[in-house]
This record gives C-alpha cells, sequence and structure tokens, in this order.
C-alpha cells in the first residue's frame, strides 16, 4: 500500500496524543506524583493538540472532503465512522477534562472526566487500528498484533511526551522513567511478533487462487485430478499507471526499506532508551528526544504501509500476498 | 433477486470489447458517470474504468493456455465496501447491485483498501469513487427493447462469454449455465460471497513439439510444390 503522509502523520500525532491523554487521566485519577498538579491542564491540552493535529492530518486523505460531516453515519458497520464519532466526543471530553483541572473544579467531577477521556482515549486508538485490522484483503494487517502495536506504541510516545513534561519542573518522576522503559520493552516485543506474524506464508494467498485455477487446467487426455500448475501474468490490459497501481503497486525499494527500519530502531527505540536511561534532563535534549521518537514512529508507519500487500496485487502479478 | 454476471473463461478472447463498451455507456451514464481520464493525451494517461481484462498463462509450455480474465464489481452478497463506508455512500441494492452514491462519498479510499478485486476506482476530478453499476441504468429501463436491457459488456461481447441474469432464480440461464460448467466465484476464502460466477477454461490440447514428437517425415506430407502439383490434378480430374 502507498504510504500517505497524512494518514501516516495522522496515525502517529493523534496515537501520542491519545496515550498522552490517557497516561494523564490516570495521573489525575490517582492522584500519582509523576506530575505536579499545576502541570495537568498542560499536559491535557498537549495531548488534545497532538491529538486533533492527527484528525486534522487525515482529513487531508479525502478526496472529496466537503462530505467528511457524513463520516458518522455508520457508526454500526463501519471502525472508520466509529473512530470518529468516539473522536469527537474525547475531544469534547478532554476539553472539558483541561477546563475543570484550570478552574480546580471539585474532586469528583474532575475524576468522572478523567475516567470519560481515559475509556474514550483507548476506544479511538482501538478504532484507528481496526481501521486497518479489519480489512481481509491485506494478511499484513488483519492480525490481532496491529491493535496491539497501535495500542503500545501510542501509550510509548504519550509516556515520553508526558515524562518530557514531568522534567521541565524536576518533578519526582522515576516511576514514569520506569513505565517510558517497560513500554519501551513491550513496543520491541510486539513489533518483533507482528513481523514475525506476517513473514509466516500461512494465510498468504497465491496468484492461481486470485483467478480460480489453484489446481491449473487439465492436459488433454489424461485424467485424474489436475496436477498443480503455474500461473503468470501474462499483460495486464493497460499500458499506464491505473488507480490500481497507484494504491497497491507501491514498492519499497530494498535500501529504502533498511534506511526505514533503522530509523524506527534508532530514533524510535534507542534514542529515548539512552534519554530516560541517561537521566538528561536539559530542555533541548528533552525536546530532541522526543522529536527523533516520533520520527521513529513515523518511519515504522510508513513501513506498517509499505509492507502491506494487497490481493489487487495478485492480479497484477505478484505470485503471492 | 441477486443480479450478476457469468463470465467463460474459456471463450473470452480478451478482446477488451466488455472494458471499452462499459467505458462507452458509463462514461455517459447519470449513475456514476463521467468516467473521467487523467492526462489522457499525456505521456502519462490514466483513467476510471470499471471493468479491466487481464490475461494470464497457465500451465507450462506445451500444456498452457491463455486464461483472459475480465474483472468487474462482483456484488458481493457480503460486501465489505459497503460495510467499511463511513459516510453511507456505498450500499447494496435489493436487487443486489452495489452502488455508490455520488453525493455522499468523501473520497477516503477505505472501501477500495476492503475490495479484494480492485473493483472500486477513485475519479481525482470529483474526488469520489467510482465502480460497476451492472449497467443500472439499462437493465431496469422499461422503454428499451427487452433483449437490450442487458449490461453494456453483455451486449458487446464478440465471443458471447458474458451473460447476465439474477442468480435467485434456478432456472435463469446463468443459474444453469454456472450449474452446469461448475462455475466458480473469486476467491472464496475471504468470505464476501461474490456473486458474479466465471466458468472454468477448458483443458488445453497437447500440442506436438517438433524436435522430439512429431517423427520422420511422412512420404505423402512433401513440398508445397507437390501438394500444389497434386491439388491442380485433383482439380483437373473434377
Amino acid at each position: 500500500m502507498k504510504p500517505a503522509l497524512s494518514v501516516v502523520l495522522f496515525t502517529v500525532l493523534s496515537g501520542a496524543g491519545l496515550g498522552v491523554l490517557a497516561l494523564t487521566g490516570c495521573v489525575a485519577l490517582f492522584g500519582l506524583p509523576w506530575l505536579f498538579p499545576e502541570r495537568l491542564p498542560h499536559a491535557t491540552a498537549l495531548g488534545l493538540a497532538l491529538t486533533v493535529a492527527g484528525l486534522l492530518s487525515s482529513t487531508l486523505h479525502l478526496a472529496n472532503p466537503r462530505n467528511a460531516w457524513r463520516a458518522f453515519a455508520r457508526f454500526r458497520t463501519s471502525w472508520l465512522s466509529r473512530e470518529g464519532v468516539f473522536s469527537l466526543l474525547l475531544v469534547a471530553s478532554a476539553a472539558m477534562f483541561a477546563a475543570l483541572l484550570y478552574a480546580g473544579a471539585d474532586a469528583s467531577l474532575r475524576a468522572g472526566f478523567a475516567v470519560l477521556t481515559i475509556a474514550l482515549a483507548w476506544t479511538v486508538l482501538v478504532c484507528t487500528a481496526m481501521i486497518y485490522a479489519g480489512l481481509k484483503p491485506i494478511r499484513q494487517w488483519r492480525t490481532p498484533w496491529t491493535p496491539v502495536a497501535y495500542f503500545v506504541l501510542g501509550h510509548l510516545s504519550g509516556a515520553l511526551i508526558l515524562l518530557g513534561i514531568a522534567r521541565v519542573d524536576a518533578s519526582n518522576s522515576v516511576r514514569l522513567a520506569h513505565l517510558c522503559l517497560v513500554l519501551v520493552v513491550l513496543a520491541v516485543a510486539v513489533k518483533a511478533l507482528y513481523w514475525r506474524a506476517i513473514r509466516a506464508p500461512r494465510d498468504a494467498l497465491t496468484l492461481e487462487q486470485a483467478i480460480g485455477v489453484p489446481q491449473g487446467v487439465r492436459p488433454a487426455g489424461t485424467s485424474g485430478t489436475p496436477t498443480a500448475m503455474q500461473a503468470r501474468l501474462f499483460d495486464a490490459g493497460h499500458t499506464g499507471r491505473t488507480f490500481l497501481t497507484d494504491e497497491f503497486g507501491f514498492r519499497l525499494a530494498r535500501r529504502h526499506r533498511g534506511v526505514l527500519l533503522a530509523a524506527f530502531w534508532l530514533l524510535g527505540i534507542v534514542a529515548p532508551l539512552v534519554w530516560v536511561a541517561g537521566a538528561w534532563w536539559q530542555t533541548p535534549v528533552v525536546v530532541a528526544a522526543c522529536a527523533a521518537h516520533l520520527g521513529g514512529l513515523l518511519a515504522e508507519r510508513a513501513l506498517f504501509f509499505a509492507d502491506a500487500r494487497h490481493t489487487v496485487r495478485l492480479y497484477h502479478g505478484d505470485a503471492r500476498t | 433477486m441477486k443480479l450478476g454476471l457469468v463470465i467463460d473463461l474459456d471463450t473470452c478472447v480478451g478482446c477488451h470489447a466488455c472494458a471499452t463498451a462499459c467505458k462507452e455507456w458509463n462514461g455517459a451514464s447519470a449513475i456514476s458517470g463521467p468516467l473521467t481520464d487523467d492526462d489522457p493525451y499525456g505521456a502519462d494517461p490514466a483513467g476510471v474504468w470499471f471493468n479491466r481484462v487481464r490475461h494470464y498463462e497457465v500451465g507450462t509450455y506445451p500444456a498452457s493456455k491463455t486464461v483472459n480474465v475480465p474483472m468487474s464489481c462482483m456484488h458481493c452478497e457480503d460486501a465489505a465496501c459497503v460495510t467499511v463506508c463511513p459516510t453511507g455512500a456505498s450500499y447494496k441494492r435489493k436487487d443486489g447491485i452495489v452502488l455508490v452514491d455520488q453525493d455522499k462519498c468523501m473520497g477516503c479510499n477505505l472501501c477500495a483498501w476492503a475490495c479484494p478485486y480492485g473493483a472500486r476506482e477513485l475519479d481525482p476530478s470529483s474526488g469520489t469513487m467510482k465502480k460497476c453499476t451492472l449497467c443500472v441504468d439499462r437493465i431496469h429501463d422499461t422503454s428499451l427493447p427487452e433483449p437490450e436491457r442487458q449490461p453494456a459488456c453483455v451486449l458487446a461481447c464478440p465471443a458471447h462469454a458474458r451473460f447476465f441474469g439474477d442468480f435467485d432464480d434456478p432456472a435463469s440461464q446463468v443459474s444453469r449455465l454456472s450449474a452446469e460448467r461448475g462455475g466458480f466465484g473469486m476467491l472464496p476464502q475471504l468470505g464476501y460471497k461474490p456473486v458474479n460466477r466465471y466458468l472454468p477454461p477448458r483443458e488445453p490440447p497437447v500440442v506436438a513439439r517438433d524436435a522430439d514428437e512429431r517423427g520422420p517425415a511422412s512420404a505423402d506430407a512433401g513440398s508445397a510444390l507437390a501438394r500444389l502439383v497434386d491439388a491442380a490434378r485433383r482439380f483437373a480430374a473434377r
């Protein structure tokens, strides 16, 4: 699949924003000493800003955005519609939560909106992932590891940003740093398991299956079951590009894949690990580490798209998905 | 009603007449036309088609066969393109036809991603998704003579490899053909229950290879000149 920048940005930015909102909600709800209480509204506002920036970026993907308001119509069947509805509720809930934190409203009301914001942030994260994990023609996406990876990576980037905010005024954030390290380990494990799962050719479909000649055709004069035969594309029927080749025919050069993979490991995993483990809390380092991590996740998300092989590719000559 | 097509992979000659007839009819259709072209006279032309024909070689020479595979919307019974659509632009009619309401589509591409057959194509000029309508504006048009109430692709096929009808009626031509010839739906593994049926290609003949199978030339095979003389002699004897 073609990695569209708008969608890559959307999933990474709103993933981080939702992670920040869910974790800030937990801090407020359980009165954790990770952040000074006066920083909570700032953290919520930043999480909200990242989420909204991501959502706005996703609308750049639409070819006919003036009908975007209709996207709330099919809540019952469409994960994209559910994501839209829950995003709207989340934005309202998080804005209310931030306002209550600023105003210092009574604890029970704050707790109520904290719970609501946490629940909605998790729901939106899962909805976003299920847009991809629900697509049967793309086996690289249709795995339980897709939503798990979105959930863990969203919380990892959220926790790192929250740690950055906490360290600005040197609050007691040892536990938050520990949470970051745990999430880094989880992220590595989940992505490793995801890549292992999509490498297994277990669910792969073949060109022969796609055109309905899994057994090939039987030569004349022979009887019994046809022997397995290979099919190959002779002519795609068009000389130029088509919507299908543009959208599904994307091929990532091996060296570009290596660059993206290296960017994910070095920027997305190693950089924040060194930052947290080395306890360099100067503001420029904090900002650089968070930015590097988000850059690493952009590379990871671009790979998520580039590695996805849609069944349409079989009809254009790929031997298997 | 379960309207759909039967496509005979044995008789399809891969001429693309169905695809061009489709482009011609639907390009002027009010249902989801026009089927615009992008850069039609430039170096890198592209355009919207509802029906594309691809050609495959199946088997290995000499026991191989060219199989031409025309593909358009399968009008699936369990159409994921409809359920993933967030706006409700994609819908399935009572007669089985899957359509896109051009006034509601926001061009998010998700239905095209959900379709395993590549039946949907985004029109960049309108920003909306377009697809085969099964010529819904022909098949139900009572002002047309009855034999013409068929999709443009079916009417255009010179090899008579395409048939249109109701699969819910066991006596219809499409139901009978599919039952007699072992019609199959594409990629049943995915569970979309495609309605269109393909009739499998028949067995290819065994072709003798010059080097090892024809054997020594027989006496009466002779040269072209000898055959010409022989033909002239037989003509004279009549």
